[in-house]
């Protein structure tokens, strides 16, 4: 049965109509996926439906009573155009708003004015199709202009447009009189079209309105009747503003107007649609639904009617829905769209459509007729009306349409990724989370000496000069892209009042958004056409020069080939870009000769951490030296066992760590980058775990005099002895081996013996031995796991993905810094951090995966923001083939977890890996969860802020504001000696630490004479810092438990950051809030509360009959807090430079 | 600052005046609870111990002394003991001790608890001190409100220091911290960077040292497993009271090897696997099962949906666009 009919699908649709075909896959398919997006679709079109009753109360009596008010004004005969204006002007103190050109004072054309033959109401009032979230809410009421007061010539040469500035002018001052209380008039394009004037009335609102009322206004639209003049002049090709003054013929007349025309023919349209609109209404029930989803995805992707808003709003979607929905010749009678299609099916196929269909590249007709093509711009030609759809669009426009489309239904075809929020609630416009450079250039109408063509005014014909120009330079095919898009936007027209002129701003900011190619956009070096002798070469090298200009130059590749080639001299992605485009731009419109005339956003992100480009080699050097490390240990003779693997586990050998690597040696002693060693099965290993770590010692110090013999001079090797934060120190691994090469690199290696686990296992599930010891062993196994198993795989995911999207690693990077930045990556697992950054990447939904870091970053903090950690798991496919089973089976299990432990004590964040699926092995460390409630709740705040920041911010975002911390929450601030822990960092094997000497020890004396002079420092155990508040949190607890919970940034959580100078401590209120009773081991430091009302008593009496009564109440204890911090301060020593307590 | 309360339960309170560090220049009380020993398991030493509690967490024996000293004049004290030291010798001890575990469970269950000579503990204790690692830190940390056990010279030792600490709440003259002058800061090794220089030291420890300590080990875990072997032998063939003989690992035939016990186990699975396959969709009603099973899931899943909008919908803001 299935296959007969995907065969005939495959008949009935010949490669012509390939877009037709897909949709009926698309809707076909839509049966059986997707039953969440079809339900929550429909609660979004109930959710934003409007009560029209409230919403617009007071609409219809407004509109009855515009209409009496039009209908009584007096008619009267043709005059000629000058002197009805001033007469008009004068007499009621308002302008006539003609489009520009005006009409010359000698033209003698002649204006008349006669009733309305038709008034009506069009538009998404009609079909009730407006939503709550709308911008701007507006009735729209056609008031046809008799035929009787146009002739059919009037077509040509803007004689229309000038009748109908007059007739609008006629009713604004009849409105003016009789509507003066009823709200305020002013003059709009409508769409922005300078063509078409409109009157905007804005009502007043009078005494109480009801809840929910909308600010809506009335738009008065004048437009011609229908069919008034012949569709045959008014095809895309014909030229028909000829310049007044301007008769030579041969040189303008040959430039056709297609948007002048198509706003002609659009005038008469008004009807029709109204008509089409209501027909496609009654026949398809899903019809007003569909085109309200159909809104809301324009509107939150920044698409509108406005020639601003690209041109393509809801009343195109509709039109277009409308005509796929009807039958046409060139589809044998079959409408493309079933009409008893569902709301969301007619959604997804509308998608699909848009997807496959680029408007710009190929006119898209329906119905049956021939476009010329030689119309530059985009086309959506409705044949059975004659009009370009889309003629308010632009390249750019149709570009952006084009591939948010095409976005959105890759997100439609993720059956696993959740379609509804990116397609309809996420908004999918900022610049900063679209594009990777936005630059601002600048436009002066007084320097722009180019003749307009057609009627769009200059500001948009320079624009699309613009945009071709760059276009050619950075979406060049041949050359390879550079960028996935370039998208313009210019600024919006905006009302005006009745007696003036539309504003003439002659500055205008264009702003221009480029995505990048992460694959192409670094490259340095364009190779043009060969120069070869055909003349066909020939011509290409000319045209390639003539674009280029002296930029271009011939140059020698390997393979003898000569060609026309491009050097560019900045390395970094966005420099280049500017680069480009400063120079391009230069060349061919002669902008950036003043620095101001073109501004480049984007690159302060970069800036900040700094991210260089030759970072990327950085990393692969670690890389290089870790192989090297690895042969070198494979290599070793007389090895007591076979060694199976050696794998990394640390961020710099994952391109994830804030810093290069070996970024840090020179100041301090190495810090070895960590791996794990695992052997070959053997049986020799006790089978005991206490034993297998002593063993591990007896292994690690073999290696180490092995390594050391088999490279003298070139290997020192040092075991160390883990500080462990766990009670039970002997069940835990031991120690490690530090390997440090002369060369620079160091390496610190863990033995991984697969028997411990084994044990480790078996006594987590042995009934026989106590609750305690149990949890103890499911913990350490936990660790084991985390340290032998996912670690390395985390790391060598991490690196594919880095060399997949090389916009990855310094995603991380940057967001490991933002985490650093507010003190928080003492909290956060690494790990965690870089699957975020990597989800982003994965799950990029509503847009493409990023190309750029800060786009990167931006996306990751706004999925923070938008995380709902207490019922989502985060889950990232790293395999890409995740089965839908088992994310729910992920799903379920953050259920259970939640139901257990409702207060989120244990189990916080829940983050599940192809890998590593059960959710918590990188929030959860030494069996406590990382971050805890308080401080993942902190997370969203923050990353709450820092997107309402982007998002109010706009283009002028300073970077460095979304990384300044904020020291104002915490109750007290540690201030670390920098001085100090630059002297902790390095620690020389022979330095006399041990004896006790008052401060001046010996060796600091003479510095020549020093022990230390020629040695090499011991290697890091961990970050000074890091030691010292792991050992206070062993001291006062973590978690939940810890009365003071210590906020810091740097350090090894984030992976190898900036120290932080400065610790946030949080007083915990769940304990230190509180009194309690006292007693034994209440686990921090307790003072006696001694109640005001008992004092007083024991004063007066001393008397035993109070005794018993007092003894209550003393028995109560409250955290000693300055005790806690002299505590901490005689801890720290002279690393702490000060304690200071915050007020409020 | 309000003055404090003499008891606390049956804790007398011992305040402490703290010196100002330079970090954080003000004079600070902590409150230590002292008590008479009175442990679940009593020992000789009880009636001339105290009890204290909420122990400030860099206290040292050296510290405790001059405390004492200052309360009750000097040659008072005898020794102190704090809490997680003597936990975390018993935890390693333990965890030494546990090696071979399997001996030491055979025997409980056996009923039998293993006889200890004081000579053998004392032995043990020796072998256990030469096995152990060395610490990395010149100074223990107490964990924040943790507890200490002081033992005096004498009975009457003990109701001095209870009726000074009486004293000093009438007298208002806090013992300091440290001792007058703050003379222990002098003997004890110092915190701060040089702590954590010293411990960067440590932490890579003499490897002749940590050779001895790992052999050591070595050599007292191959004794005790032997033992533990031996003992094992012997309850193979003995049995107890009611006649059953334990069994116990390593019979006649020696355990099959991790790897092919692996190996075993897989084949078996794979042939399941195989097995199950052939006979999936082989009668009608499987077929028919299996469609009605997956129909079940769809409406199943479709109710799931249902559920989840409803959840959505109850937190608002879920179904309106984001501005």
């Amino acid at each position: 049965m299935e296959p007969g009919s995907a065969k005939r699908r495959k008949i009935g649709h010949s490669r012509g109509e390939s877009a037709v075909g897909n949709i009926d896959a698309a809707a076909s398919s839509g049966l059986s996926r997707g039953r969440a997006f079809i339900l929550e679709a429909e609660e979004l079109v109930d959710q934003v439906k409007l009560d029209y009753a409230t919403a617009l109360q007071g609409v219809d009596s407004l509109l009855h009573k515009i209409k009496g008010s039009i209908e009584a004004i007096e008619a009267h005969d043709a005059l000629q155009i000058a002197d009805a204006a001033t007469k008009l002007e004068k007499k009621h103190k308002i302008q006539i708003p003609f489009p520009e050109p005006r009409p010359s004072r000698e033209s003698n054309y002649k204006v008349a004015f006669a009733k309305p033959c038709q008034f009506n109401v069009v538009g998404s009032y009609v079909s009730k199709t407006m939503i709550r979230a709308q911008k701007s809410h507006a009735v729209d009421m056609v008031v046809v202009i008799p035929g009787e007061t146009l002739q059919e010539k009037d077509y040509l040469d803007l004689r229309y447009f000038y009748k109908r500035a007059y007739f609008l002018a006629v009713v604004a001052a009849a409105l003016q009189k009789d509507l003066a209380d009823d709200g305020e008039l002013s003059y709009e394009y409508l769409n922005g079209n300078p063509l078409c004037p409109v009157l905007s009335l804005k009502p007043k609102v009078r005494g109480e309105t009801k809840e929910g009322r909308l600010d809506y206004r009335v738009r008065i639209i004048p437009c011609a009747p229908d069919n008034f003049f012949p569709k045959s002049k008014l095809h895309l090709g014909a030229t028909l503003v000829r310049k007044a003054g301007d008769d030579d013929e041969s040189k303008v007349a040959t430039k056709p107007t297609p948007f002048y025309n198509s706003t002609v023919v659009s005038e008469s349209c008004f009807f029709p649609y109204l008509k089409l609109l209501r027909q496609t209404e009654k026949k398809c029930a899903a019809f007003n639904k569909a085109c309200i989803l159909g809104r809301v995805w324009l509107q939150q992707r920044g698409l509108g009617s406005d020639m601003a808003d690209g041109g393509f709003g809801h009343f195109e979607w509709t039109v277009l829905l409308a005509l796929l929905l009807q039958s046409g010749d060139n589809t044998r009678g079959h409408a493309p769209l079933s009409t008893s299609l569902s709301a969301t099916q007619l959604f997804k196929a509308m998608v699909q459509f848009l997807a496959v269909t680029n408007l710009s590249e190929k006119p898209c007709v329906l119905g049956t007729a021939t476009v010329e093509t030689e119309t530059a711009g985009p086309v959506l030609w409705d044949a059975a009306r004659g009009l370009n759809v889309a003629f308010k669009m632009s390249n750019w426009s149709a570009g952006k349409l084009h591939q948010h489309a095409k976005w959105t239904r890759s997100l439609l075809n993720d059956s696993t990724a959740d379609q509804f929020t990116p397609t309809f609630i996420l908004r999918a416009d900022l610049p900063w989370q679209n594009y990777d450079l936005i630059a601002h250039l600048k436009y002066d109408a007084k320097q722009d000496k180019t003749e307009p063509v057609d009627c769009r005014g200059r500001l948009w014909e320079y624009s699309d000069k613009a945009y071709r120009v760059l276009r050619r330079a950075l979406q060049d095919e041949e050359l390879g892209e550079r960028a996935r898009s370039i998208h313009l936007q210019l600024p919006k027209s905006s009302s005006w009042e009745l007696a003036k002129k539309p504003s003439t701003r002659q500055n205008h900011t264009i702003e221009i958004g480029v995505l990048f190619n992460a694959a192409n956009m670094t490259r340095a070096v364009d190779r043009g056409p060969a120069a070869g002798p055909s003349t066909e070469e020939k011509e290409e090298c000319a045209k390639f020069q003539r674009f280029w200009g002296e930029k271009s130059e011939l140059r020698r590749f390997e393979g003898d080939s000569i060609r026309e080639t491009l050097i560019w001299s900045s390395t970094s992605a966005f420099d280049l870009c500017e680069e480009i485009m400063r120079y391009i731009l230069k060349l061919h419109l002669g902008v950036g000769y003043l620095e101001d005339e073109l501004t480049f956003y984007g690159d302060g992100f970069t800036e900040l951490i700094p991210i260089k480009t030759t970072d990327t080699s950085v990393f692969n050097a670690a890389r290089k030296a870790f192989s090297s490390f690895e042969k070198d240990m494979r290599n070793l003779d007389d090895m007591p066992l076979h060694v199976r693997q050696i794998a990394p586990i640390c961020p710099e050998l994952r391109h994830a760590s804030v810093k290069v690597p070996f970024s840090t040696v020179a100041k301090s002693g190495p810090r070895p980058l960590e791996c794990v060693i695992s052997f070959e099965a053997s049986g020799k290993w006790p089978e005991s775990i206490v034993a297998i770590q002593r063993t591990k010692i007896a292994f690690l110090r073999i290696m180490g005099d092995l390594l050391e013999r088999s490279k003298p001079g070139e290997v020192r090797s040092y075991v160390g002895l883990e500080s462990s934060t766990t009670t039970n120190t002997e069940l835990e691994n031991l120690a490690y081996l530090d390997i440090v090469y002369e060369s620079g690199p160091a390496f610190r290696l863990r033995i991984h013996s697969d028997l411990e686990e084994a044990l480790l296992t078996r006594q987590s599930h042995d009934k026989t031995i106590d609750q305690h010891h149990r949890h103890q062993a499911s913990v350490l196994l936990s660790n084991f796991r985390r340290l032998y198993y996912h670690l390395p795989l985390h790391t060598q995911s991490i690196n594919t993905f880095a060399t997949r999207f090389p916009a990855l690693s310094p995603t991380i990077r940057l967001l490991k810094h933002w985490f650093s930045s507010h003190k928080l990556s003492s909290h956060f697992t690494p790990e965690f951090i870089e699957l975020v950054a990597l989800h982003v990447f994965l799950c990029p939904y509503p847009w493409d995966k990023p190309s750029s870091p800060s786009v990167g970053l931006l996306r990751a903090l706004l999925f923070l923001s938008r995380w709902d950690w207490r019922s989502e798991p985060l889950i990232v496919d790293t395999n890409g083939d995740m089965p839908s089973s088992e994310r729910s089976a992920i799903s379920t299990r953050l259920e259970a977890w939640r139901k257990i432990d409702p207060l989120m004590n244990h189990t916080v964040l829940f983050v599940a890996t192809a890998q590593e699926s059960s959710g918590v092995a990188y929030t959860t460390v030494n069996g406590v969860a990382q971050p805890s409630k308080v401080v993942a709740a902190r997370m969203t705040a923050l990353a709450k802020t820092a997107c309402r920041v982007i998002r109010e911010e706009g283009v002028e975002l300073d970077a460095r504001r979304l990384f300044v911390p904020s020291t104002r929450e915490y109750d007290v601030l540690l201030h670390l000696s920098p001085k100090a822990l630059k002297g902790v960092a390095r620690v020389y094997p022979s330095e006399d630490l041990l004896t006790k000497s008052s401060s001046g020890s010996g060796s600091s004396k003479y510095k020549n004479l020093s022990t230390t002079a020629g040695q090499d420092p011991l290697p890091l155990p961990a970050a000074p810092v890091d030691t010292l508040f792991e050992r206070l949190e062993a001291i006062y607890g973590s978690g939940s438990a810890a009365p003071l919970v210590f906020f810091r940034g740097g350090g090894g959580g984030g992976g190898g950051g900036e120290d932080d100078k400065v610790v946030g401590a949080i007083w915990n209120p769940t304990i230190t809030l509180s009194r309690r009773s006292f007693k034994v081991n209440l686990g921090t430091s307790y003072k006696p509360v001694v109640v005001v009302g008992a004092g007083k008593k024991r004063k007066g009496g001393d008397g035993d009959e109070d005794g018993e009564e007092n003894e209550k109440e003393e028995q109560l204890v409250e955290v000693n807090r300055e005790a806690i911090l002299s505590e901490i301060a005689r801890i720290g020593g002279d690393i702490l430079e000060k304690v200071e307590v915050q007020m409020g | 600052m309000a003055p404090s309360p003499q008891t606390i339960g049956e804790f007398s309170v011992l305040p402490i005046s703290i010196p100002p560090v330079p970090s954080f220049p003000r004079n600070v009380v902590h409150y230590l609870y002292v008590r008479r020993n009175a442990p679940k398991i009593p020992t000789a030493n009880d009636s001339r111990s105290l009890f204290l509690a909420n122990v400030p967490v860099d206290s040292t024996e050296l510290h405790l002394r001059a405390l004492f000293a200052s309360l009750v004049g000097a040659g008072r004290f005898e020794s102190a003991s704090f809490e997680d030291e003597r936990k975390e010798a018993e935890a390693v001890a333990a965890a030494l001790d546990a090696a071979p575990a399997q001996a030491v469970r055979l025997l409980a269950s056996h009923g039998k608890k293993r006889k200890r000579e004081d000579q053998e503990a004392a032995e043990r204790a020796e072998e256990e001190a030469a096995a152990r690692l060395p610490s990395t830190w010149t100074r223990p940390l107490r964990k924040s409100g943790s507890t200490a056990v002081v033992l005096l010279a004498d009975e009457k030792s003990v109701q001095q220091v209870l009726k000074a600490i009486a004293r000093v709440h009438k007298s208002k003259k806090y013992p300091t911290w440290g001792g007058e002058g703050n003379v222990v800061a002098e003997r004890v090794p110092q915190l701060g960077s040089i702590w954590l220089k010293a411990h960067n030291q440590l932490s890579y420890p003499d490897r002749d040292q940590l050779q001895a300590a790992v052999d050591a080990f070595s050599t007292m875990f191959a004794r005790r497993e032997k033992e533990a072997a031996e003992i094992a032998k012997r309850l193979r063939n003995e049995p107890d009271e009611d006649g059953f003989v334990t069994v116990t690992r390593g019979g006649r035939t020696a355990p099959a090897t991790r790897n092919e016990a692996e190996e075993a186990k897989k084949k078996m699975i794979d042939k399941a696997e195989k097995k199950k396959q052939e006979m999936t969709d082989f009668y009608r009603f499987q077929m028919r099962e299996r469609k009605k099973l997956e129909q079940e899931e769809l409406v199943k899943r479709f109710e799931e949906d249902r559920v989840k909008l409803d959840a959505m919908r109850q937190k608002r803001g879920k179904f309106v666009p984001e501005a």
